[in-house]
């Protein structure tokens, strides 16, 4: 235990999956034709030219989303070495481990009400705005003959 | 009855004991080339199963050309790609253009080394256990492989120089990231109980009886987290956000053509075949299940395949029967949802590995926790109602001081 022995088999797949990809990939280089022309090359824009750059930003809340696993991440890393040792450490583990989880449960309720996870675009609220005196048949329906452009 | 105990687990590694000799080595490369493959076959015959169950279900006779039953059909598309034109399009950064694809199958290939898919046997006076290789950090090894996995999605997005790359990408790696904590919380309940990292240890620990395996004895609810977080994590139906075909193209692989293209795809079945592989070592005992005296070796390497099989259907059930879930659904189930249940569900088990009553009081605690998440999330969604019906109209939240200042940032939303 202990040594790296036995990452020996993880070593040996490495090096042949490498070699299994970059042998595929380059059978690939080698078999298929190479046309390149500028409209191939253009990002992919259902074949309508395209007008625009890439875009270089995106929603700053993804940097948030990250930010905050990073939080939750590092609270898995300590978790795993207590759960190993768990079995020795009795009741005294158990109170540690909860406190851990509380202070970090009270930062990430703070995030969450202050909607740091919430996604999507505001919604507007919309009222609806009803006629006074409802819809009744007499409102909605035109009968023939009533209005006074219609020719007779 | 002829059932005989499998052995799941000697003492000592035995393969390494007397440190690396040539013997050694020559089964350390033995177990790799199996591994591989045996690998590669399963992606193979996986890709054909996921299309033919499919179609039935969709009332279609799927892939039928190729070979019998069309059990041909992946290596045609597969040579087929071969011959395409691989195209490096004129805006992309050309080296992690390359190099994407590798990140992407590279930890496919090696997550799956320490799935247990046997017991353990004796080859020319070694004792070798069914595995590709059994590390000590087991199961971390896993999640580790899972991560740069991200990277593999995330730069093949990035460096395409294109718009929908770019956006699957991200999306991608947002959505891999809320689900790695969901993935890690569980492996930990999981490692709680069989008190080691190394899936040989995880396995033995579930041996004695069925009612042993994780998935009951934690109560099913880590199994059922653990399931849906690797199937966000995989990217597979309904958490496919990152392709998302109806909207972005094909997503972060949109600009990849050729075997470059494949890579990813092989990557993506490998990744669902290890992931259904690893639920059943996690939380079904792997190998485990009743023996016979004849063949001894082969019972558990049958019963690890059929358990697979199971999850591996499962896997192209859900993706046939869900339709894909809207962005925010995604995140808040990860986040508000499924992150804290399984925090909570890991401290239970963890009282009631004390005693009863402090898992009723570690419950507790959880419950009222779990009222003031509720709370928050209320808090959140009244906030953002107020900012939506006129800005400056925000109505303080009673007993939240210090929200307020904070809810600025809230209004540059797109």
């Amino acid at each position: 235990m202990g040594s790296l022995d036995s990452y020996l088999p993880i070593l040996f797949l490495f090096v042949l999956a490498f070699g299994f990809t970059a042998f595929s990939l380059a059978a690939s280089k080698l078999l298929a034709p190479q046309r390149p022309t500028a409209a191939k090359e253009a990002p992919y824009e259902c074949g309508i030219v395209p007008s625009h750059e890439p875009p270089q930003r995106f929603p700053v809340r993804f940097y948030l989303v990250s930010m905050i696993f990073v939080i939750f991440d590092i609270e898995v890393i300590f978790l795993f070495p207590w759960a190993v040792v768990y079995g020795q450490l009795g009741r005294f583990g158990l109170v540690e481990i909860i406190v851990f989880a509380a202070a970090v449960f009270f930062s990430f309720v703070y995030l969450v009400s202050n909607g740091a996870l919430d996604w999507g675009p505001l919604k507007r609220v919309q009222r609806v705005v009803r006629p006074i005196g409802g819809r009744t048949s007499q409102s909605t329906v035109r009968r023939i003959g009533s209005s006074s452009d219609e020719a007779a | 009855m002829l059932t005989a105990p499998v052995v799941l687990l000697v003492d000592n590694p035995p393969l390494y004991a007397h440190g690396v000799g040539l013997a050694v080595v020559l089964i350390d490369l033995v177990r790799v080339l199996v591994g591989l493959v045996a690998l590669l076959g399963a992606v193979v015959m996986m890709i054909w199963f996921e299309r033919k169950v499919i179609s039935d279900m969709q009332n279609r006779i799927g892939p039928n050309r190729a070979g019998p039953f069309g059990l041909l059909q992946t290596l045609a598309d597969g040579t087929k790609l071969l011959f395409k034109e691989d195209l490096l399009p004129g805006q992309a950064d050309r080296t992690v253009f390359r190099l994407a694809p590798f990140l992407s199958l590279m930890p496919a290939f090696l997550i799956f080394t320490v799935v247990p898919i046997g017991g353990v046997v004796t080859i020319a006076h070694h004792v070798v256990d069914l595995q590709v290789a059994d590390p000590p950090i087991g199961i971390l090894l896993v999640l580790a492989l899972g991560s740069v996995a991200v990277y593999g999605t995330m730069l093949a997005g990035w460096s395409s120089g294109s718009k929908y790359p770019l956006l699957g990408s991200v999306r991608a790696s947002a959505q891999m990231i809320s689900y790695e904590a969901v993935l890690g919380i569980t492996v930990v309940t999981v490692v709680l109980e069989a008190h080691g990292l190394t899936t040989r240890q995880i396995v033995a620990s579930q041996a004695a009886h069925f009612w042993d395996w994780n998935a009951l004895r934690l109560g099913v609810v880590p199994f059922v987290l653990f399931f849906i977080a690797s199937t966000a994590e995989l990217n597979r139906p309904p958490f496919d956000l990152a392709e998302g075909e109806s909207e972005l193209g094909g997503g972060f692989h949109t600009e990849y053509s050729s075997f470059r293209f494949a890579t990813f795809f092989m990557a993506e079945f490998m990744n669902t075949i290890t992931m259904s592989a690893i639920v059943v070592t996690l939380f079904f005992g792997g190998p485990d299940g009743p023996g016979f005296h004849v063949v001894r070796w082969l019972w558990p390497i049958l019963w690890f395949l059929g358990k697979t099989l199971v999850f591996l259907y499962v896997q192209v059930w859900i993706r046939a029967a869900l339709p894909r879930l809207r962005y925010d659904q995604l995140m808040d189930l990860g986040w508000k949802v499924m992150i804290p249940l399984s925090l909570a569900w890991l401290l239970v088990v963890a009282g009631v590995h004390q005693s009863t009553t402090w898992g009723l009081g570690v419950l507790g605690g959880c419950v009222v926790a779990g009222g003031l998440l509720f709370q928050s999330v209320r808090v959140a969604r009244r906030r953002r109602e107020g900012l939506a019906s006129g800005g400056s109209s925000f109505e303080p939240v009673p007993a939240a001081p210090g929200l307020r200042a904070a809810a600025t940032p809230g209004k540059v939303e797109d």
